[in-house]
């Protein structure tokens, strides 16, 4: 029994629920697939033998892989999984068939991406997240939620063009379309491959789809965004380009520009989104780095990342939901009447910053080690400064100006006992997994799912011929040192408050780098509009008025009544002779 | 449209008075006062900063007394971390002002300035 459950794509799985839960109409019966359909996957995921092919279908020519787990997708693949048990709970007080269907079928294809064994397999599955996430932002249903959307599905499908191309180069090339990892950007289809990755992985110039669609999207939707595209393009990151260097500066760069935005954004949900990009920079760097010390700090980030970040979204989303703004120069003194919230915002939020004893320290610590090990302190100095940055934006300055800080007067019922409990959930994660390894619990479970362990390497760990050794997170060096970061940061906030030396929340739009296309390109294309407006009726009756003259000659030369038609039939004939007599001659005296 | 800021007399900016609730305690969630009861005290911002004081030059010298072995040389500098912690976060804080005045435009400079979603509570 357990061998046929064991060849069931949990991914496939969720996206036929998923589909299915779009058409049924009972609230109860839609939600409670929703929230079951996730265990059962799980299920079918620990179930599951290891790297074999449990799916393969001949497509065109070639065999598709739909079904195979390694240590490295079982980790992805289960944290995707948790993360939709836990955003179906936090959906249960609404009632949209498409949202929730759409949640539990956009989960699934990243599940399916996970689990997927070849290129083309992968690409599928990359190309029904685009689509089914898009409508998590049109749910919102306002103007601005409409036009992101578009400009999100727009960066999306590109994405998913440039990982086409770069198959098809991969097919031509090999013959095969296997995920085997990339060993140099010389290689036929890597450069098209690592495009596509780049952009779900929002990296710096690429990265504004994720800051613009997020934050307008549902309350729901949010919190369910957060978990998957980006985390699929690190898994994908991890599985076909570990130990490509580039991928160190380009981390280390994303650790690091996100704080200054976050520091002046007035919007609290995409304050969070900022701090998605910098989470995603320490990842996308340890890929870089490629040791399977540096791998596995990459998969255990991925896994309490997903974990911690859908719990501030879920308590902005509450927040959000109970008050109607999320912005910071509107809120203040929300623990007055959102007690539990304000608690497991907490929780998330010392989690994401690392401090010892919650799952940001034990997943963020492998990383800055396997930076240090191998020697570059410039962006080992950068991802220390990015630290001390997340403490700034999403340890302190989403907690503190949302439920602490100036009392805005707003009193407002605590959020929905569904949303309390997926965020309990949540916030009982990033304990369980923070933990020194006690009784079961603590940070060893984790540790015990990383893709590069003694007796179950990954194929990429085993690509980089390091030894794999044990990790302890807990020494007093790192205590010692990550307290030391973290309270002189909160020093220097209150001494910054103090002072008055802290800048003051605004409201206001802050210009990224999608100005360039949002304003100069987008009057750029609105100028070429107007201009062919004008200049097309103009340039049409030019051509046409070319076009009828040139008609009007052959027709006054060659109609019936035209010159050549002119007396008896013998003149043209005679005319056409000699013509063509002429060209004779002529091609025979240039030929000799 | 932003309005003009106002100004208290330290000269941090403050919402405008008419745009503030009147805060009232009465109506506080139970919870709220077992859990945070303390926040509202006066001394509470003092007592705090005491603290985080007092935690702060505990984890310095405890430095002192550690032999710290770290791959990155200049982080075996007793309070090297201490440093960078302060630092790193009062440089990214104060960053915010020059950068604030570079890059904050109106609400509606993209022309689109409600983004508050459909399924937020009705009397939200």
């Amino acid at each position: 029994m357990s061998g046929f459950l064991g060849q069931i794509n949990p991914g496939l799985l969720l996206i036929l629920v998923g589909f299915a839960g779009c058409l049924i109409p009972v609230q109860r019966v839609r939600q409670a697939l929703m929230v079951a359909t996730p265990v059962v996957a799980i299920i079918l995921l620990a179930l599951a033998e290891r790297a074999t092919d449990l799916a393969v279908v001949p497509v065109l020519g070639f065999d598709m892989i739909l079904y195979r787990v390694d240590s490295l997708s079982f980790i992805f693949a289960l944290a995707f999984l948790i993360a939709s048990f836990l955003n179906a709970i936090y959906a249960l007080h609404t009632d949209d068939r498409l949202q929730d269907g759409m949640a539990l079928a956009y989960a699934g294809a990243a599940v399916a991406a996970t689990l997927a064994g070849d290129l083309m397999t992968l690409f599928i599955f990359w190309e029904i997240t685009a689509v089914s996430s898009v409508f998590l932002i049109l749910r919102a249903g306002t103007k601005a939620a409409y036009q992101a959307a578009m400009r999100y599905l727009g960066v999306q499908i590109f994405s998913g063009v440039l990982l086409l191309d770069g198959l098809a180069y991969v097919y031509k090339s090999t013959g095969a379309l296997s995920l085997d990892a990339f060993t140099s950007f010389d290689q036929p289809g890597a450069k098209f491959v690592f495009a596509a990755f780049a952009i779900k992985a929002a990296f710096p110039f690429l990265h504004n789809w994720l800051q613009d669609a997020y934050p307008k999207a549902t309350v729901v939707g949010a919190v369910v965004l957060s978990a998957f595209t980006t985390k699929l393009a690190v898994y994908a990151f991890a599985r076909m380009f570990p130990g490509f260097e580039i991928l160190i500066w380009i981390g280390a760069i994303m650790t690091v520009f996100p704080v200054f935005f976050a520091v002046i954004e007035n919007d609290l949900r995409k304050v969070l989104s900022y701090s998605l990009n910098n989470q995603l920079g320490f990842m996308i760097c340890a890929i870089g780095i490629g040791t399977p010390l540096a791998i596995n700090g990459a998969a255990a980030h991925a896994f309490a990342h997903i974990i911690y970040k859908g719990l501030l979204f879920m308590s902005m989303g509450a927040v959000l939901y109970r008050v109607g703004t999320a912005k910071a120069s509107e809120l203040g003194g929300l623990y007055k009447s959102m007690p539990w919230t304000t608690i497991f915002c907490i929780i998330g939020a010392v989690s994401i910053s690392a401090f010892p004893l919650f799952s940001g320290f034990v997943a963020k610590s492998m990383t800055m080690s396997a930076v240090a090990y191998e020697g570059y302190v410039i962006v080992w100095a950068m991802l220390l400064f990015a630290s001390a940055g997340v403490l700034e934006h999403s340890g302190i300055k989403i907690p503190y100006f949302t439920f602490f800080g100036h009392d805005s007067g707003i009193r407002v019922k605590e959020a929905p006992f569904n949303m309390l409990l997926a965020m309990g959930m949540a916030a009982f994660i990033c304990i369980a997994i923070g933990l020194p390894t006690i009784g079961g619990f603590g940070y060893g479970w984790l540790y015990n799912m990383l893709p590069c362990t003694v007796t179950a390497p990954a194929d990429v760990c085993l690509m980089s011929g390091d030894e794999i050794k044990p990790y302890k997170p807990y020494t007093a060096d790192h205590i010692l040192t990550q307290m030391q970061l973290l309270m002189f940061a909160v020093l220097a906030f209150i001494l910054l408050k103090r002072f008055g030396l802290y800048p003051p929340e605004r409201p206001g739009t802050i210009l990224d780098t999608d100005w360039v296309y949002r304003r100069p390109g987008y009057n750029a294309v609105m100028w070429a509009g107007r201009v062919w407006a004008k200049a097309g009726p103009a340039m049409t009756s030019v051509f046409a008025g070319i076009g009828a003259r040139t008609f009007e000659k052959i027709e006054t030369t060659f109609s019936p009544r035209g010159a050549l038609a002119r007396g008896p039939l013998t003149v043209s004939m005679a005319m056409w002779s000699a013509v063509l007599l002429g060209i004779v001659m002529l091609v025979v005296l240039l030929a000799t | 449209m932003i309005r003009p800021p106002e100004r208290d007399a330290s000269g941090r900016f403050v919402k405008p008075e008419e745009d503030m609730p009147i805060p009232n305690d009465d109506d506080m969630h139970p919870m709220s006062k077992v859990l945070f009861g303390w926040v509202s005290s006066p001394r509470t911002p003092l007592a705090l900063l005491i603290l985080v004081i007092l935690i702060s030059i505990g984890l310095v010298l405890f430095d002192f007394g550690l032999d710290r072995h770290e791959k990155v040389e200049m982080a075996n500098a007793n309070g090297f971390y201490a440093l960078w912690g302060f630092g790193a976060f009062a440089l990214a804080v104060l960053s915010g002002w020059p950068l604030g005045k570079l890059l904050r435009r109106d609400e509606d400079y993209y022309g689109e300035a409600e983004t508050t979603p459909n399924d937020v509570e009705r009397d939200a």
